[in-house]
């Protein structure tokens, strides 16, 4: 729920998500690093001070929804909504494990509060614009978010939604474009680039907004005035870092999937943490 | 619905109409295409009468399942279609992800089905589409064979909570049933009762098969005829018990004989009764732009065919 911003919880906030999400990946022995750190200041600007839920509700049809295409950043999601109270803190261990209710790739069916299911790229800006239309019928108010990769931008079906979000002028649809231009092969302007990113946007008849993804006043007041917009969708390009505030995987292409064969890796990323002055909030056996 | 009686109309005049009817009653029915409305007749029957719950995303049937998929989520129950090809094989990662993963309450029709797309040739001719829906996990396939299986088909998906996909045949079609006939997945329809052999039809051949066994009848040999409307879930109990009595089983279907009808039939007679089978249809060939009696001779699936076929299976000479 909507909550007063306060600068340094806030920083408290981001950097034990980057603690928690590192330590879940590392202890599972793998996992999608890099483009979970880039959306944690997104990810919690939208779950603590713009998006409307109920974690005791999750299906609540007042609420906003959230489609996370870029299904690999689960891990990100899974902490916001245990932190918010969606399931106990304690499940977050349990990513990738047998019989988990978090998967790598989010999951409607398994994990509360999860709107869709997302992995295979490119499909989750299409299952935006559904919930958008039928809001639309429906004559609903909430907000419909929707956040794309840049590598997943590769995949024409993003542009099938685009072109058709644009010509049905959905303005209820609020996408987030997580530029943080890298994916597993490379840099996106050596591997395919997106550019002109904005200009491609706009000519598809969105409204297209940038801002810095760290930073949390850019953050919230360009997704609030995304909201305002009206008589199109907006695309935010959220110019981002992957594996952000990961000293040893931050801007790497490596850090899209990690792996962690042993325990010196293990501390390796932990250790390259910028902020690891915290406790984990799951109990667990000390190596 | 309509003053005509259904079997006068076109198969995609009675989906249309189907869809007009339940939307008038449940809010939470919605059309999506992908530029082919008026093939599959929704444009302009349904587009007219419901047109805040009609969508159209233009020639991108991937974005129309997503769409699809969207909608379902949220508490809708589209319907999107397309040609077979565009709408199952095309599709194919769509649909298994956003919907049946998902367990979006996606209804998939895929219309001229097979040999019946005619003049678009091998480009539009799907063959597998059986195959690779049934294969499909969290996915029930249907083929109904003419108006009253197909508005009674499209009832029974709109109630049904889950991912559904169905084959439809465009133009008008012979009539086999009534309005009193009840689609049931679960059960095969006993079409006509013999014991010289088996004979298993779906969809658009089963007008072919039902004349079939009817001249063979007539010629003193009676062929159990069943006619499975619904591929999966495949009433298995129907065809032991006629397999058991015949021990002889011929499948026809406007498919591939890879993995469709006749798959289905073997794997449940492979492993529960092991009796000899002849597939008819098309055998892993692609299409031509052709007529559709030129394709059913050519593909060894006419109604002489399938008596020939059946009559192989007098005297238990397998």
């Amino acid at each position: 729920m909507p909550e007063e911003f306060d600068r340094e919880k806030f920083d408290d906030l981001a950097g034990e998500f980057r603690y928690v999400m590192t330590d879940m990946i590392c202890r599972s022995g793998s996992g999608h690093l890099g483009g979970s750190l880039s959306l944690v200041e997104i990810i919690i600007t939208l779950y603590w001070r713009i998006m409307s839920y109920d974690p005791n509700n999750p299906k609540w049809p007042g609420r906003d929804r959230l489609v996370l295409s870029k299904g690999h950043a689960g891990p990100v999601l899974y902490v916001a909504l245990a932190y918010q109270g969606f399931f106990p803190k304690e499940e977050l261990k349990t990513i990738n494990a047998d019989g988990t209710r978090l998967p790598s790739h989010v999951d409607r069916l398994q994990t509360p509060g999860i709107d869709m299911t997302a992995g295979s790229l490119g499909q989750g800006l299409s299952c935006a614009c559904g919930f958008a239309m039928a809001a639309r019928i429906r004559n609903q108010d909430h907000t419909v978010f929707c956040i794309v990769g840049d590598g997943e931008s590769d995949e024409g079906m993003i542009w099938e939604a685009g072109m058709f979000a644009g010509h049905n002028k959905l303005d209820n649809l609020v996408a987030i474009t997580d530029y943080n231009k890298l994916q597993i092969d490379g840099f996106t302007d050596e591997v395919i680039t997106l550019e002109p990113l904005v200009d491609r946007w706009r000519a598809f008849n969105w409204e297209v907004m940038e801002m810095d993804g760290h930073d949390w006043d850019d953050i919230y007041d360009t997704i609030t005035a995304a909201q305002q917009v009206s008589g199109k969708p907006t695309m935010i390009i959220a110019h981002t870092c992957k594996a952000r505030d990961c000293t040893v995987a931050e801007n790497r292409p490596d850090s899209h999937n990690i792996k962690i064969p042993d325990e010196e890796t293990f501390q390796r990323y932990m250790s390259g943490l910028r902020r690891q002055d915290y406790t984990l909030p799951y109990e667990v056996e000390q190596p | 619905m309509t003053d005509v009686p259904l079997h006068e109309l076109e198969m995609r005049k009675v989906y249309a109409l189907t869809l007009v009817d339940l939307a008038d009653s449940d809010p939470d029915i919605v059309v999506v295409e992908a530029d082919l409305g008026k093939a599959s007749g929704t444009i302009p029957t349904y587009s007219e009468a419901h047109p805040e719950r009609f969508i159209d995303a233009g020639v991108a049937e991937a974005d129309m399942i997503g769409i699809g998929a969207g909608l379902a989520v949220d508490g809708m129950i589209p319907f999107c279609a397309s040609f077979t090809c565009f709408a199952t094989r095309r599709v194919y990662d769509q649909v298994t992800i956003s919907v049946a993963y998902a367990d979006a309450n996606v209804k998939i029709v895929g219309t001229a089905p097979g040999i019946t797309t005619g003049a678009n040739g091998g480009t539009h001719m799907c063959f597998q589409d059986l195959a690779i829906m049934r294969a499909m996990p969290n996915m029930v396939v249907f083929s109904p064979c003419d108006v009253y299986e197909l508005s009674s088909c499209v009832r029974w998906m709109a109630q049904y909570g889950h991912p559904a996909y169905m084959q439809m045949i465009r133009p008008v079609q012979p009539q086999i049933f009534d309005d009193d006939y009840v689609f049931d997945p679960e059960t095969a329809v006993q079409m006509s009762e013999g014991d010289a052999a088996t004979l298993v039809s779906t969809g658009w051949t089963t007008q072919f098969a039902k004349q079939a066994a009817e001249e063979l009848a007539e010629e003193g040999v009676a062929a159990d005829h069943l006619h499975y409307a619904s591929v999966k879930p495949f009433d298995e109990e129907s065809l032991l018990e006629s397999a058991r009595k015949t021990g002889w089983v011929v499948t026809v279907e406007n498919q591939s004989v890879i993995g469709g009808l006749g798959g289905a039939v073997c794997e449940v007679l492979c492993e529960r009764l092991p009796t000899p089978v002849k597939r008819l249809g098309v055998h892993d060939q692609f299409g031509e732009v052709a007529t559709e009696q030129y394709l059913l001779n050519k593909h060894n699936m006419n109604v002489e065919h399938i008596k020939q076929a059946c009559k192989q299976g007098e005297g238990g000479a397998q």
